[in-house]
């Protein structure tokens, strides 16, 4: 057998990543992390992306265990509720699209269902429905349909309707530098 | 009367009929005096839902998002141009735009600057939608410019606190105003009633309408 100097070297490249005590209980705090932290705009979590080229035209359900990248062309449905889902410039998914984190910066035509985060860059286009705990559409981006929004702190003693002063949302640092981006 | 149409917008982007406002200008802050209204109905009710006829501002979601509500983003003048280049608008655009599958359901209707930009037929083709689609004490919050000259594109409003909403130009070219008056704009929301209504300074008639 032909010695392939390519397979050997992939272990011991990869190894110290796999040891690595970072990614795994990343994918496990957020029962005590209140919010996606700023590592969330990269879908990079476990390290493994698949990524559909621009070329590729998918009719039917997706599904799997590695986060996902999509700049061909997808009908049907994407179902990766525990992956980052990140729908490309030149993707356009006819589709609800599952998955912990979805970043939008094609098209998409179907409800997005995000278990942390839905994020809509100002490329993309969402044109169905949203339900996620925290929504943040970029500046210039285009959306049409419904957003299901839970309160973010029930136990919160003043909305800002209650408050009677002349200040900005109490917690919009994210979504305000991207008004200030745009 | 010729009123706006991408045609229109065309031609008055070639003329424009006013001087344009400079590009790069700040985005002009103004007090509204009906905002506090509508923000206590949200913070007060249960978990209500919200209709935005303009565009998706990412900000106004997170604001919103503190009231853990509804949103429905349908993007009326955008949708409208895309829908029909410059011909009237029907009833049955405006059953499309606003679908109510479960009979009236919004509690709060942000029309923002919008009436603006409809012919009187097509303006009262809306209200009879919305008369359908909002629940009893539903408010309407309605900007009605009462200069010759409006922009050409309707404004983007975002929230700015509670009180203030700013105001973002998305062109500093001009079109005519349809210089709607008030008793023109009761008749057209007949199902509402003006709940408050202010003349601000800036050019604008801020109304706040409630649904019978």
């Amino acid at each position: 057998m032909a010695w392939n100097p390519k397979k050997t070297d992939e272990p011991s490249t990869y190894r110290p990543a796999e040891l690595s005590p970072a990614p795994r209980p990343a994918t496990t705090t957020p029962s005590t992390a209140p919010a996606p932290t700023s590592t969330s705009a990269e879908p990079q979590r476990r390290g493994e992306r698949a990524t559909i080229g621009p070329s590729i035209f998918i009719k039917g359900d997706l599904t799997g265990d590695e986060d996902l990248v999509i700049e061909g062309r997808v009908e049907g449905k994407v179902d990766l509720k525990q992956n980052n889902v990140t729908i490309g410039k030149n993707g356009k998914v006819k589709a609800d699209v599952y998955g912990r984190l979805v970043i939008v910066e094609g098209e998409v035509d179907g409800n997005v269902f995000a278990h942390e985060q839905a994020l809509l860059r100002q490329s993309g286009a969402i044109r169905g429905n949203i339900s996620a705990p925290r929504v943040v559409l970029e500046d210039g981006s285009r959306f049409k349909g419904s957003i299901d929004m839970e309160a973010k702190d029930s136990g919160r003693s003043n909305a800002p309707g209650t408050q009677g002063q002349a200040q900005g949302p109490a917690k919009v640092p994210e979504a305000v530098a991207v008004q200030a981006a745009g | 009367m010729s009123w706006f149409s991408f045609r229109t917008a065309r031609r008055e982007a070639a003329h424009p009929i006013a001087a344009p406002v400079q590009a790069g200008t700040e985005p002009e802050i103004h007090r509204s005096l009906a905002l506090p209204t509508v923000f206590a109905a949200l913070a007060r009710g249960p978990r209500a839902n919200v209709l935005d006829l303009g565009t998706a501002i990412g900000s106004n979601v997170e604001h919103l998002s503190e009231f853990g509500c509804r949103l429905s983003i349908e993007d009326l003048f955008m949708t409208r141009m895309s829908a029909a280049d410059g011909e009237q608008l029907g009833p049955e655009f405006f059953e499309q735009l606003i679908p109510l599958p479960n009979g009236p359901q919004f509690d709060v209707v942000f029309a923002w600057d919008l009436f603006n930009y409809l012919t009187r037929k097509e303006l009262a083709h809306l209200t009879a939608r919305l008369r359908q689609a909002c629940r009893p004490g539903a408010q309407v919050l309605a900007l009605i410019w009462y200069h010759k000259s409006i922009p050409a594109q309707p404004i983007r409003f975002r929230f700015h606190g509670t009180e203030q909403l700013v105001y973002d130009r998305r062109t500093a070219l001009e079109r005519p105003g349809p210089r709607f008056q008030p008793a023109e704009i009761n008749q057209l929301m007949s199902g509402f009633h003006v709940d408050r209504s202010f003349l601000l300074r800036h050019g604008i008639q801020e109304y706040l309408f409630v649904r019978e």
